[in-house]
């Protein structure tokens, strides 16, 4: 059998039937899959589906217990196999810049990297120019890695990882919490490593958004394998049609569409649902006799994306245990329009600033009783202590603010009875059972004894927790424990709730679900929600949006509103399938298509007039020999929307500073 | 809101907190079962086996007379003081035995020792010490002074021709009554001592690593933005932790010190678990402010480590305070242990009252009282 792997020199990983275990807890459960030369392979999943484990298996860091795992032909199984490969990879383990010297500069850290490795002066002179600017931190060769962002943290996270030029790259979760530009940046320089350079890399990630940028993927979900193949090849599983349109009242619609369909959810005004019909005319019509009397409108139909079908997949993997259905249909009665007015937050040019650091530059907005607003923005964008200061954990240093109809500088002791606030790192006390924590922060509020039970109840019944109740939330998964945590900010009915990253390390499945707890909170209870996420496919759930950066909003409106608006400004997006998309790619850009970028096996481009570039592109293409297959246009993502605008900044924050 | 309904509420919260803490406290096992370690066993250990006196003090002779009257000097020298640990006939050898650390004494008696003594003359024999351990040689030397002393007074006398009930010269002798501790125990001052130990680290401990706990995981956020002051988040911790500080306490009492070294209650048993709960907060009020200062439990160990270090072995339970420099005495005004320790040696064996120990509550009244206002402070400010 080895004779036969090591004899193919394509094979660059084979893991077959691997296994690891923590004491009692299975992480890798007989897990296969190969990745060949010059791939870009992607392992998606949520936390604790097994991606770090096999990562580190192959890179000869992590004992496992069975099957093997194979690099270059040797199985990697003891040190001495481990210091045979290691040489010829290169490492990027989880977590932001934590394979970095903190105390060293740019520079200092990229060359201790490269004497490790021995590379010759020369070279680390050519490839750390080329490195440093792609990913544009040429600027910033002295600073000290410590001060620097997380997205320039893991650019010179992953320049340090490669500057030896490694034939095969294991990079754990390199963009997680990295804000969306520098995930562009990260993308473009393992895109040219691996055109250019022919290296294959292993990428693992937790946003389903990115799967598209792999050759080919493994869904990997309780250490196992869901599903894998190329991205088409999943996409088409589970074949179907996305449908969007809009109905009132939404939640009513919502609950009646749920009885038929495994997969829908409310995104800002709109319904958007995944059916096995794969015809058009068909879908709308079922969906018409779903909704009987109710109205449809803007219906528009869609393939399906990665991510449906992978929910899809999830939820056949669990086999109905999904018990989210049943529930939502009772409430939607008492839904009546339009009862929550008022403002439940305003924010008047905020002002915060840790010493001579401005984290958070002006800042204004408002949010309506019933509205969900999201704050969107990369690790240390100022959302966090925007949220910190409305909440009264810290003052601000200018601007004023009203939260609940109370000013936030003379009223905090009223504000706090009146908000509900969900961090990060949900802070429950895992030590406790989830009932012992419920009554704690009943407790907390001061509720008496009956409406605490009453209270407890509900919050059991809404989160869907009756099955955990004596368990220690330790114990429990990332998803139930979210829902918990927003029990438990809901204890005493607030007005208003805070929401800081509440869905981070959470599976889509869980994901989902969140949301549709905090529509219902909305729309039924009238609760205002203020949430901030750097998962900007999320944000779509939103009823209206703020995009910050470096302490400023930068823009503001309904999702829909942000795509039209940026689509005026710089285009629509063309997403080209073409035979040798590296190369392909170069020829555009020389024919100057500057914004092209490379998707996996497509080419993204924008363009203000599609079908006029389309024919010149195909021109151009056919001259040098490539054969263009489908052209299609795309709608923006929020996070084109972000990286459009933040990059309009930086240009022009540059013109300033030569000016 | 009424003035009553205001405080059920502030009742409730303080209740609630109060219970988690509790809550928290028995899930964690191993801190647990190391509470009960230091309350119980670990009591026992040190009050059995911790001695100041001398004991056991390996004496090694070379007599070069061997006569009857060195004989019997040697003889006075009796366990459990001293344990002969052999005769030599080289002094150099013996010398060899003390560097080795074989023997701490050597007591060398001269040739014509007998001879001397019984011809009058004035005769000494010579005593080396190791004084590694310093307390150890120099009672070692203290009682070899007496010993011999003792025995040249009688011989002297026995030479006059006086002896016994017919010695009417005048001497002076000291008669002494012990009080508070008649059968002179030592192990009563060690196994209290011990206890006062664990009861001070504890006190600084558990509170402190609870705050930090917090901050490490981010619950602290989620108080802070509920209807919480920082007084009822740090008083909850100091009240649940002093409760069961409490009950540890009463465990060594009722299970150690009592039946074990019968060590009596002669003041009022409720006085000293009152002024116990008061020495638990005042202390904790040191751990509440490096919980402050800290990021994690680590460094909060390391405060701790830096602040009960001193406090153990300056505060007068492992030297005498009075012994102690003056610029040291001066910096331990700031040890409550300092005078928890005056208040429970009053307590528990000099039965004393308020009206003996007042000074020290109110010492410890203020101390305790700054502690916690500063550890306050320093919680509202780290968070901005």
């Amino acid at each position: 059998m080895t004779s036969l792997t090591v004899s193919s020199p394509d094979l660059v990983v084979r893991v077959s039937g691997l296994v690891k275990r923590y004491k009692q807890h299975l992480a890798v459960d007989g897990l296969d899959f190969t990745v060949h030369r010059g791939e870009i392979y992607g392992l998606i999943g949520p936390d604790g589906a097994g991606k770090s484990s096999v990562m580190k298996a192959l890179a000869g860091v992590l004992q496992y217990e069975g099957g093997s795992a194979e690099v270059f032909g040797t199985v990697v199984d003891s040190e001495r196999a481990a210091e045979q490969v290691k040489p010829r990879i290169g490492f990027l383990p989880q977590g932001l810049g934590l394979n970095l010297y903190p105390e060293l500069s740019v520079e200092e850290n990229i060359d201790f990297f490269a004497k490790l490795r021995l590379v010759p002066e020369a070279e680390l002179r050519e490839r750390k120019g080329r490195l440093l600017a792609i990913t544009r931190l040429d600027h910033f060769r002295g600073r000290l890695m410590k001060q620097l962002s997380g997205g320039m943290k893991q650019k010179l996270g992953l320049i340090c990882t490669l500057i030896h030029e490694p034939e095969l790259a294991i990079l754990d979760e390199p963009t997680t919490g990295v804000d969306p530009v520098s995930r562009r940046d990260f993308w473009a320089i393992l895109a040219e490593w691996q055109s250019v350079n022919g290296m294959t890399a292993i990428v693992s990630t937790a946003y389903m958004d990115e799967a598209a940028r792999f050759h080919r993927l493994s869904f990997l979900s309780h250490g196992r394998v869901l599903a894998s193949g190329t991205p088409a090849e999943v996409t088409a599983l589970v074949p179907g049609l996305v449908v969007t349109f809009e109905s009132t009242p939404q939640l009513e619609a919502v609950a009646r569409l749920k009885r038929r369909y495994a997969q829908v959810e409310s995104l800002g005004p709109s319904v958007h649902l995944f059916t096995l019909e794969r015809d058009a005319g068909a879908a709308e019509a079922e969906i018409r006799e779903v909704l009987g009397d109710l109205p449809l409108e803007h219906l528009h139909t869609n393939e399906p994306e990665l991510e449906d079908v992978v929910v899809a997949l999830l939820l056949k993997e669990q086999d109905g245990q999904a018990g989210v259905s049943g529930r939502s249909s009772q409430a939607a009665h008492s839904a009546t329009i339009s009862q929550f007015d008022g403002l439940a937050v305003q924010a008047r040019e905020l002002v915060r600033d840790f010493n001579s650091f401005r984290a958070v530059d002006r800042v204004s907005f408002d949010v309506q009783q019933g509205e969900i607003f999201g704050l969107l923005g990369a690790n240390g964008a100022g959302k966090t202590t925007v949220i910190k200061m409305l909440t009264g954990i810290v003052p601000p240093t200018g601007g004023e603010g009203r939260v609940a109809g109370e000013d936030m500088r003379t009223a905090g002791g009223a504000i706090k009875e009146r908000i509900g606030y969900m961090s990060q790192a949900f802070s429950l006390y895992l030590d406790l059972t989830v009932l012992e924590n419920i009554r704690l922060f009943a407790g907390i509020y001061g509720l008496a004894r009956r409406q605490s039970q009453q209270r407890m109840e509900w919050i059991v019944a809404m989160a869907g927790l009756s099955e955990y109740v004596h368990e220690r939330t330790g114990r429990l998964p990332m998803g139930v424990r979210q829902r918990l945590a927003l029990g438990c900010a809901l204890v005493h009915s607030p007005r208003v709730l805070f929401l800081d990253e509440p869905t981070s390390g959470v599976d889509p499945i869980g994901r989902r679900r969140f949301w549709e707890l905090l529509s219902r909170l909305a729309r039924e209870e009238g609760v205002a929600i203020l949430i901030t996420t750097h998962y900007l496919s999320e944000a779509e759930h939103c009823d209206r949006l703020a995009l910050m950066y470096a302490g400023r909003i930068v823009a503001e409106g309904t999702p829909a509103d942000l795509k039209i608006k940026v689509e005026q400004e710089v285009g629509q997006l063309l997403e080209i399938a073409v035979e040798r998309p590296g190369a392909a790619l170069a020829q555009m850009v020389a024919a100057g298509f500057s914004g092209a970028a490379l998707f996996g096996t497509k080419i993204h481009v924008l363009s203000r007039n599609p079908s006029r570039d389309e024919a010149r592109l195909r021109e151009v293409l056919a001259r040098v020999g490539f054969s263009v297959g489908a052209v299609r246009l795309r709608m923006l993502s929020l996070e084109d929307v972000f990286v459009s605008r933040v990059m309009a900044l930086e240009r022009a924050a540059q013109k300033e500073g030569q000016v | 809101m009424t003035a009553r309904q205001q405080a059920t509420t502030w009742g409730r919260r303080l209740a609630a907190l109060t219970w988690k803490e509790l809550l928290q406290l028995t899930r964690d096992l191993p801190l647990l079962l190391f509470l009960l370690y230091s309350f119980s066993l670990s009591v026992l250990v040190s009050g059995a086996g911790i001695t100041m006196q001398l004991t056991n003090a390996e004496l090694l002779v070379h007599d070069a007379d061997h006569s009857p009257s060195s004989r019997e000097l040697i003889h006075r020298f009796q366990p459990p003081y001293f344990a002969f640990v052999g005769a030599i006939r080289d002094p150099r050898e013996g010398l060899r035995h003390l560097d080795a650390g074989r023997a701490m004494l050597l007591l060398e008696i001269p040739p014509r020792f007998h001879e001397a003594l019984m011809s009058g003359e004035r005769t000494a024999v010579q005593l080396l010490v190791d004084t590694t351990n310093a307390p150890q040689g120099l009672s070692a030397a203290a009682y070899t002074v007496r010993i011999a002393s003792l025995f040249g007074a009688e011989r002297g006398l026995a030479a006059a021709g006086l002896s016994g009930a017919k010695a009417s010269l005048p001497m002076v002798t000291s008669a002494h009554r012990v009080w508070f501790n008649p059968t002179q125990d030592e192990r009563w001052f060690q196994s209290i001592a011990h206890v006062l130990r664990m009861t001070t680290i504890f006190a600084v401990l558990l509170p402190a690593a609870a705050l930090v706990r917090e901050k490490e995981r981010g619950t602290v956020e989620q108080l802070l933005v509920s209807p919480l002051s920082p007084f009822q988040i740090m008083f909850a911790k100091v009240l649940a932790m002093s409760g069961v500080i409490l009950l540890a306490l009463s465990l060594a009492l009722y299970g150690v010190l009592h039946p074990v070294f019968h060590v009596p209650m002669k003041g009022s048993t409720g006085l000293f678990f009152l002024l116990t709960a008061l020495h638990v907060f005042t202390t904790a009020g040191f751990g509440l402010v490096a919980a402050t200062l800290a990021k994690n439990q680590a460094q909060v160990g390391m405060m701790t480590l830096f602040v009960v270090g001193p406090m153990l072995l300056l505060s007068g339970i492992t030297s005498p305070y009075e012994s102690m420099p003056t610029w040291v005495q001066a910096v331990m005004t700031f040890s409550p242990l300092r005078y928890y320790i005056d208040i429970t040696y009053g307590v528990m064996l000099k039965g004393a009252g308020l009206n003996v120990l007042w000074k020290s509550v109110g010492a410890m009244l203020l101390l305790g009282g700054t502690l916690f206002g500063f550890g306050m402070w320093r919680f509202r400010r780290q968070f901005q």
